[in-house]
């Protein structure tokens, strides 16, 4: 394969077509790339980091969601690249999409942890105690780099605009099942709606375009389970853990045994 | 009606499995079979209240019906496809969603990715549905041939 072509929908809805040679190890956004810098300047697309970690770069390439720094040519297997913009999100120019909507409902699920003592959050001079257990709870959920692509695959984000989406609510389980949260009983008013959890169809698109593997459908999923947890089963939130006295800032000296550390009256 | 001007979202574009995942075309059969089903209650309300016109107007209800000839056995078998299909995949997706089923527990992602609630056990639930189903369906078109005399 010496060149590719790629055929790019633009603003308006018209096809481009360029066509730009081939080098091993290209990915889509070379080629976008390649394409601005050396046939049309006009052309329009979003990227930063190149690495997969800022969530830029997301379009719909062959026809699904993808991070196109993160999408070799060579693994689509073809000469001809169909390249369009972000489905279920309004396009601004060619391949950017308002992320604004998008970024509000993530918003909207208070994506923070949220404690009854404000104050003691805020300025705390310690740390919440939080066991390797319980983390490992939420932290699949804590890789989202909100790029957008498990929205865009969404069928059901696809009839209904004013529904939460899997990133927000993942990003409200994510914040649920953190031990360190206090918000658990509003998150779930904010989720058990006519457009919230319980529109989802568990067609399971999420979780198959998610270039980071956070995996929303499961999100969803137990993010119900939590719903359920307290209108069926009436459970109130739990209390949030307690905070534990500071890390030792500094170096401990030579031969001085460091003070007992202490749990807050938890047990080891 | 405020327009929708997000690129490609409405229908069409829900109902678009290509180049998506196996629990993406069970949902777009899932839907089809569903608008079936509603379809079929329907015509089937609409036959059962020719019965408050009398007796005729039932008889000429169901001449109407035979008269369509082959037509009318494939919709019944078309029927009772998608109520095993949509009462099946039902029966998975319930699974999954109240009791958790098939989905696995948080991990901590490892490249190259896998996300487990698309996993082995999710597959062998949505192909079981699937075998399940066509065998069932194969059964009911053969009591649906026997049942008029064909076969």
């Amino acid at each position: 394969m010496d060149k590719i072509t790629l055929k790019i929908t633009r603003s308006g809805g018209k096809q481009a077509s360029y066509e730009v040679k081939y080098r091993k190890g290209m990915t889509v956004l070379d080629a976008l790339t390649d394409v601005r810098e050396r046939q049309d300047s006009s052309l329009g697309y979003r990227h930063s980091c190149r690495m997969g970690i800022c969530g830029s770069c997301g379009m719909t390439i062959e026809g699904r969601p993808m991070l196109a720094c993160q999408t070799q040519v060579s693994s689509l297997n073809r000469e001809t690249i169909k390249i369009e913009p972000l489905h279920n999100m309004q396009v601004i120019r060619d391949l950017v999409v308002d992320i604004i909507p998008f970024f509000d409902l993530h918003r909207s699920v208070r994506p923070y942890l949220m404690r009854k003592n404000v104050d003691e959050r805020d300025h705390s001079d310690r740390e919440y105690r939080v066991l390797t257990d319980e983390v490992a709870k939420f932290l699949q959920f804590d890789y989202c780099i909100m790029c957008g692509l498990c929205y865009a695959a969404c069928p059901t984000v696809a009839l209904d605009p004013l529904y939460t989406g899997p990133q927000a609510v993942t990003q409200a389980y994510r914040y649920m099942a953190d031990p360190r949260d206090e918000g658990w009983g509003e998150r779930i008013d904010l989720l058990d709606t006519s457009h919230g959890v319980w529109r989802c169809h568990m067609a399971g698109a999420c979780s198959f375009v998610c270039p980071k593997d956070v995996d929303p459908a499961k999100a969803v999923q137990l993010a119900r389970m939590e719903v359920l947890k307290k209108r069926v089963l009436r459970k109130r939130g739990r209390a949030g853990s307690r905070l534990v006295t500071p890390p030792i800032t500094s170096a401990p000296k030579e031969g001085v045994k460091p003070p007992p550390f202490d749990f807050g009256g938890v047990k080891k | 009606m405020k327009r929708d001007r997000r690129f490609k979202s409405g229908l069409v574009s829900s109902l678009n499995p290509l180049g998506f995942n196996l629990e993406r075309w069970s949902y777009t059969v899932h839907r089809a079979t569903g608008v079936i089903l509603v379809g079929y209650l329907m015509a089937h309300i609409f036959e059962t209240f020719q019965l408050g016109g009398g007796s005729t107007a039932w008889a000429n209800t169901m001449a109407a019906l035979h008269s369509l000839g082959p037509l009318e056995l494939v919709g019944l078998w078309i029927v009772a496809g998608s109520a095993l299909y949509h009462g099946g995949n039902g029966i998975r997706l319930i699974l999954n969603e109240a009791f958790g089923k098939f989905m696995g527990k948080p991990i901590l992602p490892v490249y190259p990715y896998s996300p487990t609630s698309l996993g082995k056990n999710q597959r062998i639930a949505v192909w079981s549905v699937t075998a399940l189903v066509l065998a069932l369906w194969v059964w009911a078109g053969l009591y649906l041939l026997a049942g008029l005399g064909v076969i």
